[in-house]
């Protein structure tokens, strides 16, 4: 059977869907311990990745394996992963509880589980509600209560904030981080890097099917330098004496300021009072992922912006 | 598999639609019950009345001693037991528009897994659908009839068992179709197309080309058989020797036209329904649940 060890691995993966490739020779591990955020704007095969690895879509290429299996010979799969795909997979007329009890008899755990995960997701007072009846925001809370139901190692969330409220969220986050330093895997899928960035330790980021960056959040964030933007009274006279102390990257700002890459704030400030030179403003970029987000993954189902506007856009872009 | 079983039994328990089905199964089989021993009723009359001592004389019976209601509740249950084969349709196909197949298939080991519990709770309800509908079917015929014309204690056992079979094995054959068809409104306008109206049609035609034995080969004309033939030979072992031309009147009549033996009416109908559900089973194998 499986290894147990709490580890996916995607290697090579390739969908298409007629003459549609979802996703193309995609590969990233994730890594038990830690939230891992996969991150990709909409129709960027997301979802279709998630459901190569549950086995619920067949992949034209390529292998996705939890604990080093695929999906169909995980045994009892609800005990080794749960996962959220979609609020929508309820029978209206069934009540929360019994909509539970179902699953944990496949997936074969006593029907006090059923309440347990009830309680756990905050829905112990709508257990006997008809699922039709429920909010958008309960339903992912029922979504993942299905996904508890078998305790297992490896948690898969597609867009699990969706209609969660701002409270709903900030609890998912603390829960899903405490699931991981229990030494479990979390794999949560969003378009939005603002949702999850809190929330996650390693990002995945695909767009067009294709992995554009996988590691470490923090190695994303140091992988765009910081830069200072400063506003001297004279230009040049700073640039040559940055330049003079070996400070290369140095660009001029259509607003007439200049941006200095790899150095702080205090060195520019520094310098120019060696070189005589006022400074009007000083400030340290701060780094924008969610720019950085763009960046990676712009392109795809891109809209044109509304017609210029016709007046000129006041200060700058800071 | 036991777990499987469970849940499947509990999906079914816990929503509306067996009793929901159940219910206008139930007044149809207690509403052609009472029809049927009121048609007996007169149609014995009119044969008490009439010149018809050659059909007695062929019979060996007085027409009083007719069962005739075993023709009318062949019928009935044919017609009733389209009810559990649309609750068979449902279990797949009202799965898949209702998107809960992602979790069951994220909680079985296997696809086949989750269709073999299906499967096999689908069969229980089946029988349990086959057993109301005799049971109804059962109190609005001994309602209506005379004693005369009701079936002895043997013959109650052997309508029982062909009816439970007939439920159980349309059941199966609507799961297949649900399995094939996923989709809920196109499987249950098919089967009930198929069922009421097109192969009827086809009997008609291939009774007109001559070819009636081919009927017995068809779905609707083999699970008809296996209650129709059940109800002739009841009706016929009370009969005396019958001339084949009035027998096959009488097949016709029990809606068995050109069918084979009851057992071998059932094999043949239990292999088209291993052949839906073979079909069915590859379709959703390899189906992506997107």
């Amino acid at each position: 059977m499986h290894d147990g060890s709490g580890l996916i691995a995607v290697q090579n993966l390739t969908k298409q869907f007629g003459p549609v490739t979802a996703v193309q020779n995609l590969s990233f591990t994730v890594s038990p311990g830690s939230v891992t955020g996969f991150l990709g704007p909409n129709g960027a095969g997301k979802t279709t990745t998630l459901r190569m690895l549950l086995g619920l879509v067949k992949p034209t290429s390529g292998t996705a394996t939890i604990n080093g299996r695929p999906f169909h010979q995980l045994g009892q799969p609800g005990r080794v992963v749960g996962a959220v795909l979609e609020a929508q997979g309820f029978h209206p007329a069934r009540s929360a509880r019994d909509h539970l009890r179902v699953y944990a008899a496949a997936i074969g755990v006593p029907d006090a589980q059923a309440d347990q995960v009830l309680g756990l997701v905050g829905l112990g007072s709508a257990a006997d509600r008809k699922v039709g009846g429920f909010s958008l925001g309960m339903k992912q809370r029922l979504a993942l209560a299905t996904a508890l139901l078998g305790d297992p190692q490896v948690l898969v969330l597609d867009e699990p904030a969706n209609g969660l409220d701002p409270e709903g969220i900030a609890w998912l986050r603390t829960f899903l981080q405490s699931y991981a330093r229990m030494g479990r895997t979390v794999l949560i899928s969003s378009h939005l890097l603002a949702e999850v960035e809190q929330t996650v330790d390693q990002v995945v980021i695909i767009s067009r099917g294709q992995t554009m960056f996988y590691g470490p959040l923090e190695q994303l964030r140091q992988s765009q330098q910081r830069r200072v933007l400063v506003q001297p009274s004279d230009i040049n006279a700073l640039a040559t004496a940055l330049r003079a102390e070996g400070v290369q990257a140095i660009e001029q700002l259509p607003d007439g300021r200049l941006a200095v890459s790899g150095v702080d704030s205090r060195q520019v400030a520094d310098s120019a009072l060696k070189a005589g030179v006022s400074i009007y403003g000083i400030q340290e970029e701060q780094v924008d992922l969610e720019r950085l987000f763009f960046q990676l993954t712009s392109g795809q189902y891109a809209g044109y912006a509304p017609a210029q506007t016709p007046y000129k856009q006041q200060g700058g872009w800071a | 598999m036991g777990n499987l079983v469970q849940a499947e039994l509990r999906k079914t328990t816990t929503t509306g639609l067996w009793w929901g089905l159940l219910i206008p199964t139930a007044v149809l089989a207690l509403g052609w019950g009472l029809a049927t021993g009121l048609l007996g009723q007169f149609f014995v009359d009119f044969a008490s009345t009439s010149d018809v001592d050659e059909v007695s004389d062929f019979l060996g019976v007085t027409p009083d001693q007719w069962k005739v209601s075993l023709f009318g509740m062949a019928r009935a249950i044919n017609i009733s037991t389209i009810f559990p084969m649309v609750f068979g349709a449902l279990a797949i196909s009202g799965e898949i528009n209702r998107r809960t197949i992602t979790t069951t298939f994220l909680t079985a080991p296997s696809r086949m897994h989750a269709l073999l519990a299906k499967m096999l709770v689908y069969v229980l309800w089946g029988a349990i659908y086959g057993l109301a509908i005799m049971l109804f079917l059962g109190i609005g015929v001994v309602i209506t009839s005379d004693s005369g014309q009701l079936p002895d204690a043997g013959g109650w056992a052997m309508l029982t068992l062909a009816c439970v079979l007939s439920s159980v094995l349309m059941t199966m054959f609507g799961v297949g179709i649900g399995a094939l068809i996923p989709n809920v409104a196109g499987t249950v306008v098919l089967l009930l197309l198929y069922f009421l109206v097109i192969e009827n049609v086809l009997h008609l035609v291939l009774a007109y080309l001559e070819v009636p034995s081919i009927i017995g080969f068809l779905p609707n004309g083999s699970i008809n058989g296996l209650t129709g033939s059940v109800a002739v030979d009841l009706f016929l072992s009370t009969a005396g020797v019958v001339p084949p031309e009035v027998e096959d009147v009488l097949r016709a009549i029990a809606g068995a036209g050109g069918a084979l033996d009851w057992w071998w009416s059932g094999l043949v109908f239990l292999g088209w329904s291993g052949i839906v559900f073979a079909g069915g089973w590859a379709v959703t194998q390899s189906k992506d649940i997107t």
